[in-house]
């Protein structure tokens, strides 16, 4: 892309840049990383319990999700923030771009979710969905970015107006969002570890497991975190095409 | 001017506005009883849980809330208001005023809702103490998440309408749920102690959305 008028730009709407050689570099590792992890999750032996049997395999990739949802979202919020204070439209973009990225990684955590718990808790009754807490309260949190989308779109032709209204409704639910997701769950009755006061993993999770569930844990950060900034870069290059369609 | 008196005036302002028409509170006591009467109509005789008793409670007064909190700020933006508000007093005066006046709206809301129920239902509540502290601290806990929500609608100039209530739902889930399972142990009529992490839960929520909202109702208010 020729280096378009953005020097002339002020401070203000220069759109988000991303350094191309880092961007790179990260997702070269993620792809070898993921690919340890995938090999491992699918390959080394795990103890067979029974109904669980091989179903213990999803514990890799349901909740390693949930990490990387939060992280979009404490990313976003970091943006959104950034944004209040500085009014500079990149990180707008960047808070958007990582709530969309986190809504994807929610929303493949709720379906790995939901076919784990159909074949193990619901085995003989054929259900899809129980209410769950944690389950309830992680469709709401899904709700929530919804209701952000929405907002923004409400607002669409205002980009100004639109970054601060929208920022200040992602930061409100950056602050309600531990009762959704630690707070409640923990004092109600549920089939998820964690409730009650329970550990989220105990002494009897087998060793191996672990040696698989950390290292995925990291490689879906770092898998959010190319998808996220490929989106930024996606971004940042729409922004410059419309203003070199207009100008 | 002082804080105090600031958000004082603010509040003395909606109030003698509100007796002096009567709009808001006629409207949603109307809406209360309208929806409670329909809902308990089409229920007719069949027996109900304190489960269902107090989701049902719960969630026609969200609903009014919705519908009618947005409205406190809307209206100055109608009126052309808001810059004299802006001049004069400091954002979280604002806020200050019109979260107190919401939560006075709030309370009366829920108490009639309750009392409805109650007559209608033939509510037996076990713990009334119970009962009035978890009504008033949802009251507070809903009027502090909707203010800042109908301020940001206001601003944003789609006030009120569905958009609010997609915004709150969702926000509001914690909120519904302690508030119902406490309520469910009031009309059982459990001594305090026993629903103390539904309580803490509520008085948490109210201090976190209240808290945030004053830090963030500034970026709203100002241009």
């Amino acid at each position: 892309m020729a280096p378009l008028a953005s020097a002339e730009l002020s401070e203000k709407e220069r759109p988000p840049r991303v350094n191309l050689q880092r961007y790179r570099w990260v997702r070269g590792a993620v792809v070898a990383w993921m690919t340890a992890v995938l090999a491992g999750a699918f390959l080394l032996k795990i103890p067979r319990i029974n109904i669980l049997e091989h179903t213990a395999r999803n514990l890799y990739f349901h909740v390693p999700m949930w990490f990387a949802m939060m992280a979009a979202f404490v990313v976003a919020g970091y943006h959104a923030a950034g944004f209040l204070r500085s009014g500079r439209r990149a990180r707008d973009v960047r808070a958007f771009e990582a709530a969309r990225v986190g809504t994807l990684f929610g929303g493949v955590g709720i379906v790995t979710g939901m076919v784990w718990a159909r074949f193990t808790w619901y085995q003989s009754s054929g259900l899809w969905w129980n209410f769950d807490p944690k389950q309830t309260m992680a469709a709401a949190q899904l709700l929530i970015f919804g209701a952000y989308f929405v907002l923004r779109s409400a607002l669409a032709g205002q980009p100004e107006k639109r970054g601060r209204i929208s920022a200040v409704y992602l930061l409100f639910a950056v602050a309600v969002m531990p009762f959704l997701l630690y707070v409640l769950p923990r004092q109600m009755q549920s089939l998820h570890p964690g409730a009650e006061g329970n550990p989220a993993f105990s002494e009897i999770t087998h060793p191996i497991m672990r040696v698989v569930f950390y290292p995925s844990v990291i490689g879906f950060i770092g898998l959010f975190w190319v998808l996220y900034t490929q989106r930024v870069r996606a971004a940042a290059l729409e922004i410059r095409q419309g203003m070199m369609r207009r100008a | 001017m002082n804080w105090l008196a600031g958000a004082w005036a603010v509040f003395k302002k909606d109030l003698r506005l509100e007796l002096r028409s009567r709009y808001a509170l006629s409207t949603l006591l109307l809406f209360v009883l309208a929806v409670t009467l329909v809902v308990l109509f089409g229920i007719g005789d069949a027996p109900l849980t304190g489960e269902v008793e107090t989701t049902l409670l719960w969630v026609v007064v969200l609903f009014a809330a919705a519908l009618g909190l947005g409205r406190a700020f809307v209206y100055e933006e109608e009126q052309g208001t808001v810059l004299l508000l802006r001049l004069h007093t400091r954002p979280s005066m604002v806020y200050a005023g019109k979260l107190l006046f919401n939560t006075l709206l709030v309370g009366a809301l829920t108490l009639v809702t309750a009392g409805a129920f109650w007559l209608m239902l033939g509510l037996e509540v076990g713990a009334p103490g119970l009962l009035l502290a978890v009504l008033a601290l949802g009251a507070l806990g809903l009027a502090g998440a909707t203010t800042l929500l109908g301020a940001l609608l206001a601003r944003a100039g789609t006030g009120g309408g569905a958009l609010l209530t997609v915004l709150l739902f969702p926000l509001l889930t914690p909120l519904l749920v302690s508030v119902v399972s406490a309520s469910q142990k009031a009309l059982a009529g459990v001594a305090f102690a026993a629903a103390r992490e539904e309580l803490l839960t509520l008085v948490g929520f109210a201090g976190v959305t209240i808290t945030a909202s004053v830090l963030l109702f500034d970026y709203v208010w100002e241009e």
